[in-house]
């Protein structure tokens, strides 16, 4: 049987093995492997395990209930606070009410990873321009500290407020499908209906090919 | 180098064994974690926290959630990938595994959609020669019917012509429903668990579910039912009067009319969408201003016993008003219910009404 049956391009046949039986003895092996070659002995067993649990082990961390994909819990509390002072809530929602705070965080796992270190400074120099000005957090800051506090931040770091900025603009404005505009508020809050109400098509087809 | 061969097997073989036995593990650990399990994973936790904070936050994961181990061990090679999908969602196969699921708790609501025209299947509505032999299938077919399936209508029904026949091309999917619950419900959103009342609700004008919300197909995502559009319609250049009933928002978005055709007075007048137009359905006569709510009732949107809910036994013409000649006596009567009017039979002008003191008005009548 072994070598009469290879493999289209005639590459692998050496390592086809070719089961008759429940036990390796009464395996057919293909010319230079033999049985005994696959069992393993009581170190290479071992190894074997030690390395697959490290595999496993490196993994991932575990992410606990109330995890954001990307940013930490600290993080999306002082963003928010940022991202609601560039578009606050009146009669209709805030940028976090919104889901825009969503929107940042999932795009930081996919499309914006190449700006999570971005964020990550931002928001550190955020915190420090907060305690420098008042000897708060940024999520401790009242409303005109806040907007104060904002301000500061786009004058000492532009580009990062200008990145926060354009994608708290995404998430506000952009379609749902993307994590943020949550119920499309801001279509609405524009006068536009979403979904829209759609009748079914008008044409009719019968007038053109019907197979 | 055949040593760190056969050691490199057994690695694999070993993270086989462990990824199987932890995903049937899983199961057991997911069911008993109140889905901190499943939030173990990042990409998870939002959507554990969400349901925590909705209708259904006293369900675990798996009451709802069916995964197979083809579906677990795809959950852990798309995680380790790091390929992560930009929103995570349910395939179609995983919309219709939940229907059966929503039926151990909401049992009730099950059997009526289950006997009513909103449970129709793939096949019924994919595959009836009646339409299909008239108009061409189509992917705008797909947002009311089959707004879950993973593909466009080509993929679906075969073929694609008015001559047939037509069969669903997915095995098994013919059976299945095409407006399955999550067509009208997000079971994720925001809410709180739902109580019996004490006694029945009044339906016009209730209180809308939490989990009310329309699947967008496009958008992929639930728009909640309250933040739907009323459209505005017309009889003729006349508005009718809308019911603001917030539900009903949701029928809008299948059951809605169609713009003036091109050509008629009412195109060129600008007039708004006409009333009873396509799929619209919208009262209009002397059931103007109701909400569809108010005569179909539960899941299964039947109407049979709703006229008492307003009529008493005798209409003001001293008639039964379920054996008027309405398209609710017969479905071939020519005065279809949802807008008849009184001058339907009145032809020579309607009649003051003499009803007794105290006595409710005639809507039609006095023009409400």
């Amino acid at each position: 049987m072994v070598g009469t049956e290879r493999w289209p391009d005639g590459r692998m046949d050496e390592i086809a093995i070719h089961f008759y039986g429940s036990h390796p003895s009464q395996w057919e092996l293909p010319m230079s492997l033999k049985a005994k070659d696959l069992l393993l002995t009581r170190r290479e067993l071992v190894a074997g395990g030690v390395a697959s649990s490290a595999v496993l082990a490196a993994g991932c961390g575990p992410a606990k209930l109330g995890d954001r994909e990307s940013l930490t819990e600290g993080e999306a509390r002082t963003l928010g606070v940022i991202c609601d002072e560039i578009v606050p809530g009146d009669e209709f929602p805030s940028a976090t009410q919104a889901g825009v705070l969503d929107y940042i965080d999932r795009q930081l796992a996919r499309a914006y990873r190449r700006h999570r270190d971005a964020y990550t400074e931002g928001l550190e120099q955020a915190e420090r321009l907060s305690r420098a000005k008042f000897g708060k957090t940024v999520a401790e800051l009242g409303g005109a500290e806040r907007l104060e506090t904002v301000r500061a931040i786009e004058r000492e770091n532009g580009a990062f407020f200008e990145l926060v900025r354009s994608h708290t603009m995404e998430g506000y404005y952009g379609s749902p499908r993307h994590g943020g505009n949550r119920d499309a508020v801001s279509w609405r809050m524009l006068g536009l209906e979403e979904p829209p109400v759609r009748g079914r098509a008008q044409f009719d087809l019968r007038k053109g090919s019907s197979s | 180098m055949r040593v760190w061969l056969k050691i490199g097997a057994m690695a694999v073989a070993f993270a086989g064994l462990a990824a199987v036995g932890g995903v049937y593990g899983a199961s057991y650990y997911y069911t008993t974690q109140h889905g901190q399990g499943c939030a173990s994973c990042h990409e998870m936790a939002a959507l554990v926290g969400a349901v925590h904070g909705s209708a259904h936050r006293n369900a675990g994961c798996m009451d709802c959630h069916e995964a197979s181990l083809g579906t677990k061990l795809r959950h852990i090679r798309v995680h380790l990938g790091g390929k992560l999908p930009e929103t995570i969602r349910l395939r179609d196969v995983d919309v219709l595994a939940m229907t059966a699921n929503c039926k151990k708790c909401h049992q009730k609501e099950y059997a009526g959609w289950h006997s009513g025209p909103h449970s129709a299947t793939y096949s019924q509505i994919f595959t009836d020669s009646i339409h299909n032999s008239k108009r061409r299938l189509m992917d705008d077919c797909l947002r009311c019917h089959g707004m879950h399936f993973g593909g466009p209508v080509r993929e679906l029904v075969a073929p694609l012509d008015t001559k047939g026949p037509w069969k669903v091309m997915r095995p098994g999917l013919g059976d299945e429903p095409t407006m399955p619950c999550q067509a009208c419900h997000q079971v994720h959103r925001q809410g709180v668990p739902e109580s019996k009342p004490a006694s029945r609700a009044s339906v016009v004008g209730g209180a809308v579910d939490d989990s009310l919300a329309f699947f967008d197909r496009r958008e992929r995502v639930h728009f909640a039912a309250a933040t739907l559009p009323i459209p505005s319609l017309h009889d003729g250049a006349r508005p009718i009067r809308m019911n603001q009933d917030p539900r009903q928002r949701l029928c809008y978005q299948c059951h809605a009319s169609r713009v003036p055709e091109t050509g008629t007075e009412a195109a060129r007048s600008d007039w708004g969408p006409p009333v009873g137009s396509g799929d619209d359905r919208t009262p209009m006569g002397v059931h103007e201003g109701l909400s569809c709510l108010s005569c179909h009732f539960g899941h299964n949107e039947s109407a049979a016993a709703s006229c008492k809910t307003c009529h008493p036994q005798m209409s003001n013409c001293g008639l039964d008003v379920e054996k008027m000649d309405t398209s609710f006596a017969s479905a071939q009567s020519k005065h279809d219910i949802h807008w008849v009017k009184c001058e339907d039979c009145h032809q020579h002008g309607v009649p003051k009404v003499k009803a007794p003191a105290g006595a409710r008005p005639h809507r039609g009548a006095q023009g409400e």
